[in-house]
Order: structure tokens, then sequence, then C-alpha cells
């Protein structure tokens, strides 16, 4: 149980810390896809990560995965050290995604309990094809199998003696017994004795002197000795102190193997580490380069430095942990019984005897509230996650498509630091993709001369832009291409019998845009294989309206178009305002609130068949009276006595009369139990401060079934 | 004394000492029984926010520690007619695969052991109403009572085989 329990948290741990590299490495990638060639820093990178995966996956024994890293290593390791000039960037740059890709695609399987069964050999193949024609360059040699160059590595650090013909190498694992004290010590003394006959001696783990946790190493997985001598092998034996030793394996190898016994041992090359310190300056220095872009700024950084001590230091503790989400509903329910357990304490009717001296109390009351207000937003912030990863995605989709359709696309991306409630990301992946390729698809023009005639740069461009105001956080795609020609969007509308015939006056600008999210609306007379079939945008507004966002299109015809998403900050909490019709009580969402009115009664029409209008501003709406809705006793039938709430869904407003206004306050979302059938008009339900339930009026249901009667 | 019973319930959390204990209570003149493996907890009458446009027998809402449940009055479940709520009236936390609803009781009994030889299927010649004998699988006699043993689930099924039926209904009108 306990190993099974262990491997699970180190498939986690690998899947989850492989993800995080390959989503750094496409960002590297995508960044500098439009230069020249990469830079120090980002080769380094490249290789650092292929490196980490490489080695996690040979330990899981994903195989294919770990030859395609090692492949795409070798090639980044040859750009490192040799320099070469005339690198296809833009085909190396098609690798990189491929090895992600495949490596993606492999832990996609894992993650579903399948086997990582792709097949690597012509990736590989690729790979090797492409490293023999960058090395060719210099070389001149045909095919070299990189393999070999990968194991010259060590070379560039440690030179091996001049090996003279008599000379024998040997490959020697000392296992200490498990309770072995101090097997570093031990280790030591027996490479001090074989140091009288080596010609060359190396050892791994090389630090057992300054390292104390080495010893653990050593015992777990024995000491490893490379050893090159004229001497035999019972002359090694003799030398190595065998006390405390459970089992001493000695192995007679060629030079060749000596060579590269370094690496296949995980002895590690000693020039990760320097690397990677260098590498960190250089990053510093590159960023403060850099122009910070609002929000960009800190994601990159954070997200290196994430890298870093991942793959630097594995024993170092995790600076991020992943939690069941259960545990933290669980853990938001308690706190909002905290929240109301606190109220029932501080507002205790027994508080309420005159004459009590509460000074003390208040402080610590106080003291109270102060931190259970602060729980609650830490556990709210716990949701949030950025967009970055989803940005992250779009930018690859951007120059996928654009490559395809040969556009020249620069993508901007603005505030990608925005945070989101975790299950709002999930549901917006989507519909953003399709929006991103239907701006490259659609939005810029194919042909550059007609952006050149309008005075247009030549490169079409496209910014994907998120921020967060007022409760809701909008993100926008916007293109400086074509834009919509309403024209086209009426005609064709009209065409396809999707609106009445009325003459396009009757149409705002708004309006007639959003007939392209009509179901069954297409502009585009083909079909590509990124958009066009038509079917698409519907569903894009369907899937936001799930989410309680909405989809706002702007555009001027030759300038461009944009596409905005607005959706709410999380799902679990909403802005509501409490009211009371008659004993019951009942949440509205603010945002749906245009005002609250006190009417007269001659502002109620009512028709013969006992519909009632509400007359205001010269403007008739619609009018639902709660209490009547939903049979609830008590209330005020006069309109005089209560209130008048106007709400506002999409566009179409009603009124309801309540009896009065409670307060404003964030308001936990819970659905209603599904044994109770579905109420119309109903979409929820929460607890108020005192603990009492109220229900949250649903004004879309509302309106629906009031349009029904 | 709802409390008292909690805690034997707490205490007996395994599903073999579980077996053959049943939760009695009273409700109009009849006894009835539950078996202990479906109650959560017993707690003291709350507050209830009723629900609108839901049958009548449909309480409303409580809220347990945080968890939203609806509750439903058994007597009106039984087609009897409603009384006013005491002191000794009581919700039975019952859950039934997962579903978790509260029963308001008037008054909560014992917990009671019944042995499985002790239980007689509900006699199908007799002048029981057609809706007793949908909840009821059996009758159990301990001590000069008869007990009647209510199946949680057809309580449960009985309502998902309401709301089909009325959205069948809503979908024909």
């Amino acid at each position: 149980m306990a190993e099974e329990f262990n491997t699970d948290s180190m498939l986690s741990m690998f899947l989850y810390e492989s993800g995080q590299l390959l989503e750094q490495l496409e960002g590297i990638i995508l960044d500098k896809q439009d230069e020249d060639c990469f830079d120090d820093a980002d080769i380094n990178e490249i290789f650092r990560v292929m490196h980490t995966i490489k080695g996690s996956s040979a330990v899981l024994m994903y195989e294919n995965i770990t030859k395609v890293a090692h492949k795409l290593e070798d090639v980044f390791y040859y750009l490192r050290e040799s320099h070469p000039d005339d690198v296809p960037h833009l085909e190396l740059v098609d690798k990189v995604l491929a090895v992600s890709d495949f490596v993606t695609g492999e832990m996609d399987k894992i993650k579903d309990g399948d086997n990582p069964d792709g097949d690597e050999t012509q990736l590989v193949e690729d790979l090797d094809e492409f490293l023999s024609r960058i090395k060719g360059e210099i070389k001149k040699q045909g095919i070299r199998l990189p393999k070999e160059n990968k194991h010259e590595e060590p070379s560039q650090f440690y030179i091996t003696p001049v090996a003279e013909n008599d000379s024998h190498f040997y490959r020697i694992v000392i296992h200490y017994r498990d309770d072995t004290q101090m097997s570093n010590i031990r280790a030591y003394s027996a490479t001090y004795a074989l140091k009288e006959l080596a010609e060359d001696l190396l050892y791994s783990p090389e630090d057992i002197l300054t390292n104390e946790d080495s010893s653990n190493t050593i015992l777990m997985e024995g000491f490893h000795i490379l050893l090159q001598t004229k001497s035999s092998k019972e002359e090694i034996l003799d030398l190595i102190d065998s006390s405390e030793a459970e089992k001493i394996d000695i192995e007679e190898m060629t030079a060749n193997e000596y060579g590269r016994g370094l690496v296949e041992f995980g002895m590690g090359d000693p020039s990760e580490f320097i690397h990677l310190e260098e590498e960190k300056k250089e990053v510093k220095v590159q960023k403060s380069t850099q122009k910070p872009a609002p929000g960009d700024y800190i994601v990159k950084a954070k997200e290196t430095g994430k890298g870093k001590t991942l793959a630097k230091n594995q024993h170092k503790q995790q600076t991020i942990i992943s939690v069941n989400v259960e545990k933290m509903d669980a853990l938001m329910d308690l706190i909002g019984e905290l929240v109301i357990a606190e109220a029932v304490v501080l507002q205790n009717p027994d508080l309420k005897v005159p004459g009590l001296e509460l000074g003390n109390f208040q402080k610590a009351s106080a003291q109270l509230s102060k931190i259970t207000t602060e729980l609650q937003e830490v556990i709210m912030s716990m949701r949030m996650m950025p967009l970055t990863n989803v940005f992250q995605k779009m930018k690859r989709i951007v120059f996928d498509v654009s490559r395809k359709l040969d556009k020249d696309i620069e993508l901007e991306v603005i505030g990608e630091n925005t945070e989101v409630d975790k299950n709002i990301i999930e549901h917006i992946s989507d519909p953003l993709m399709h929006l991103v390729r239907n701006s490259v698809d659609h939005g810029i023009e194919e042909n550059t001369n007609d952006r050149i005639k309008l005075g247009k740069p030549e490169k079409g461009k496209i910014t994907l832009e998120a921020k967060n105001e007022g409760g809701k956080v909008y993100i926008s795609v916007r293109d400086d291409g074509k834009g919509l020609n309403k024209e086209k969007l009426y005609n064709k509308a009209l065409a396809n019998g999707l609106i009445e015939d009325r003459p396009m006056s009757d149409f705002q600008d708004r309006e007639i845009f959003r007939f392209i999210t009509l179901p069954g609306f297409s502009t585009k007379e083909e079909v590509t294989e990124y958009s066009g079939r038509g079917v698409g945008m519907d569903v894009v507004v369907k899937n936001i309206q799930s989410i309680g966002g909405r989809l706002d299109i702007d555009s001027v015809e030759y300038e461009g178009s944009e596409m905005t998403l607005v959706i709410p900050l999380t799902l679990a909490i909403i802005n509501g305002i409490v009211v009371q019709v008659g004993n019951s009580s009942f949440v509205i969402e603010t945002a749906s609130i245009k005002e609250f009115v006190r009417m007269d009664n001659d502002a109620l029409v009512q028709e013969p068949g006992g519909e009632e209008y509400i007359v205001l501003r010269d403007e008739c709406f619609p009018f639902i009276r709660l209490n009547e809705r939903y049979n609830l006793s008590g209330s005020a039938d006069n309109i005089e006595d209560g209130i008048v709430v106007v709400l506002e869904h999409e566009g179409n407003q009603v009124c309801i009369l309540i009896d009065k206004l409670i307060q404003e306050q964030e308001i936990v979302v819970k659905p209603i139990p599904s044994y109770v059938k579905k109420v119309n008009g109903i979409s929820g339900c929460t607890q108020l401060g005192d603990g009492s339930i109220a229900l949250i009026l649903d004004i879309a249901g509302l309106m629906l079934t009031e349009e029904r009667r | 004394m709802a409390e008292e019973l909690v805690e034997e319930l707490l205490e007996e959390d395994d599903s073999d000492s579980q077996k053959g204990k049943f939760m009695t209570f009273q409700t109009g003149k009849e006894y009835f029984g539950i078996s202990i493996s479906y109650v959560n907890e017993i707690i003291a009458m709350q507050p209830i926010t009723p629900i609108p446009e839901v049958d009548n027998y449909i309480k409303g809402l409580i809220n347990l520690r945080g968890k939203i449940i609806p509750v439903i009055d058994v007597r009106v479940r039984f087609k009897m007619e409603p009384t006013e709520y005491t002191d000794r009236t009581c919700i039975i936390v019952i859950d039934v695969k997962s579903t978790v609803i509260g029963l308001i009781v008037e008054k909560i009994e014992e917990v009671d052991t019944i042995l499985d030889d002790d239980i007689v299927p509900p006699p199908s010649l007799g002048h029981k109403e057609h809706e007793h004998s949908k909840y009821v699988y059996g009758l159990a006699r301990t001590g000069n009572r008869v007990k009647l043993l209510l199946d949680p689930e057809r309580l449960i099924k009985q309502e998902i085989f309401n709301v089909l039926e009325d959205i069948q209904e809503e979908e024909q009108s």
C-alpha cells in the first residue's frame, strides 16, 4: 500500500512538473519564434527542460518520452556547445513543438491511466536527421549519430587520461549494509585506497565528503566507481575495505563504455549545476531589459523561478502542493459556517442585557471578525488561478494557424496575470480558442496588399487582453483585420431566415454583429480547416452563458473587430442584494438590478387577461408580483407599500414587487438539493448571516416562465 | 433525548452492529421504524425555508452545518392532517444513496432491535390505504406494539417518479 502510494505521488509529481516545464518550453519557443535564433539563455533553458523530463521519465520507465527528450537534448546540447550559425530557426521551432506535443500527448495518456505507447521512432529519426544536418554545416562528415556526441559530454569537463594499451576499465558498485553509519566516509576511504593504483578514478555521488545526505544515496543506490587501472580485479578487491559492504560488484568494460559510463550512471554532468547558476544570472539580466508589459513581468519571473527550484534541487520543499478540490470545498463550507457561528456569538441576545460591561468582549470580537474576514479572502484566493496557461495555449494556436494559412501575424498578450476562479477557467478555454482562431482565419486579411492599401502595417496583429473590472473579468480578442461588414451580415442572416424581415435600419450595430452568434450562420463562403462551418459562434455563446457570462462584439469595417468575453470572477460567490417578500428572503444578483423605485398605483396598468405592466418614464415593463408568483403570504399587495425592482437580463427588462430591502452582501451560491425538483426562476440558494436560507432568483428563468404564461 | 440517541448512533458506526437496529418514531397514532443504517443524525426542529412550487409535503430547506438539505413532513407525506410542531418534533436526517433528506417526525421513540424473523410483510388483503403500503415493507411486533418498517429508498424513488411525471405533463401541455 505504502509503495503504491509512493509511485502514485511520484507519477503525479512527474505529470505536474513535466506539464509545467513543457508550458515553460512552449512559452520560450513562441516568444522567440520570430527571431533568427535562440539566445544562450533560451538554449540552456530548453536543454535543462529536456534534461529534467528525460531524467524523470526514465525513472518512471516511460521509454519513448525518454528517447525523444534525449534526442532534443542532444540537439540543444550541440547548439549550446558549438554555437553553429546557420540553424534553420523555424525548423528548429517546429521540432521543439513536435517534441512538446509528443510528450504532452503521452502525458495525457498517462493521466487517463493508459500506457504511453506513442511511437517515437519517426520523431527520433527526424531529430537525428536534423541534428546531423546542422552538424554537417561544420563537420561535413556525413551522418554521425548524435548519441556519440552526447556521450562525449563528460569530456568537456573531464579529460580522460590517455589510455594505455594494457589499461583495464572497471565499473565498481559497492553496496553497504542498510545500517551502515557514515557510508560516505567509508566510500571515501575506498576511493582513497584505489587512488594508489588508479590511472583514472571517477565516482558517484561526487560530494561524499561535503554532503552528509550523500550517505543516504549511497545506502540506497550503492556507491559507483569508474576506474581505469593496470591492476587486476583481485588487486582492487583487496584494497577496498569490505567490512561493512554487503556486495561489491566489479565489472570490466571497454574504454568506450567507460567514456559514457558517467552519464548512464546518472553521475550527473557537473555542467548542469554550473550552467544553472549562470543561467539564473542571465535570466535576470534579460528580465530587467524587457519591457515590463502589465501582468507579463511578474508571471514570467515567477515561472522561471519555479522551474529552477524544481529542477535544481529535488530535495528542497516544493513550493506548490496540489490539493483535492473537494477538500477545498469542504474548507470553504467550514469557513462559511464559521462566519455564521461568529455572527451568532457576536449578536447573541444574551449580550443585550442592559448594564453589561462589554469593553473587552468588543475588542476580542473585533479581532475575531478581522481574522474570519481574512480567512474568507484567503480561501477565495486559493481558488483563483491566473489566465497564464489559457493564454499560453492561445499563443500556440495563433502560431499554428497563422503558419498554416500563411499569414504573418503577431500576437500581443496583455494582463495574463489576471486571476479567475478555477471552474471558470475550465469553461473559457474552448470558447476563447474559437475566437482566436476566428480572428486569425477570418479577421486578418489574406492578402497583405489589402492591408498596405489601407495603410496598415503588413503584419497582422491580434491582441489578447484580460482585465478585471467591477467583479467581472473582461477577456478580449482584438484584431486589426478587415472587420465585419454589416450589410453582408444582415443579408446573410436574412437569406438564412434567421431574422424577421425588417429593414436593416431597425437593428443597432451591435445587434447586427450579434447575428454571427446565431446557430447556422457563417459569412465565410469557404469552409477552412479552422473555422467557417457555421457552427461555433453559437456554441461559444452558449458556453459563455452557461457560466453567467456574455459575448460583446464590436467592429469597424476595414479597421478590425473586438470580441469581448465578459465573465463573472467566480461562480461560487456573487454579489447580491437580499430582499424580503413576506417571510421569505430572496437574493437578486446585483449586476442584474437596474434600479429600485417606489411606485404609485397610477403606474400600474392591468390587461383584461390579468397581466400587469408598470409604466416607468413612459416605458412599459412586464410586472411580476413575487408573492403571487410563489404563493407567499404576509406580504404587501399594494405596490405603494412595496418596492419595485427593475431587472435586466440580456437587454430584456422586467419589474418585480418586493416588500423590503435587507442588505447587499457577498453570496455563496449553493445548489438547491437535487431531491427538490427544479423551481422556475430559482437558480440556487444561500445561507445568510443568521444561518437562515435565502433563495437566489434566476432572472432569465423568471422571464421565461412569465413569457410562457 | 435526541442527543443521547445521536451519541448512541455514532458509537455504533459499524455496519454489523447496526444490523437489525431500527430508529423508531411516532407519527399520528402509528409507530414507524427506519433501519439505522440510513440514519445520519437527529436534530431538533429548526426554521425551515419554504420553496415555492413544490409538493406540499416538501416543507422546504434547512441549513445543516452549511449543508442545505430538503426536509419533508412525514405526516403530510402519509396524507395525514398536518399538526403544529412542538418541542418533541424532531428531524431525522437520513442518507439514502447519497441523497440527504430530513424527515420531520412528531416524536422519536427509541432505537430498537428487530430480528429478521420478527418482520412480516404487510398483509395484502388488509384495509390499509394504498398509499401506506408503498413505503412500508414490513410489520414488526416488539413488546405490545406493531411497528411499520419504512423503506426510505421507496420514499425517494417515489419522489423521482413524481418529478418525472411532472416533467412529462409539462411536455404534454
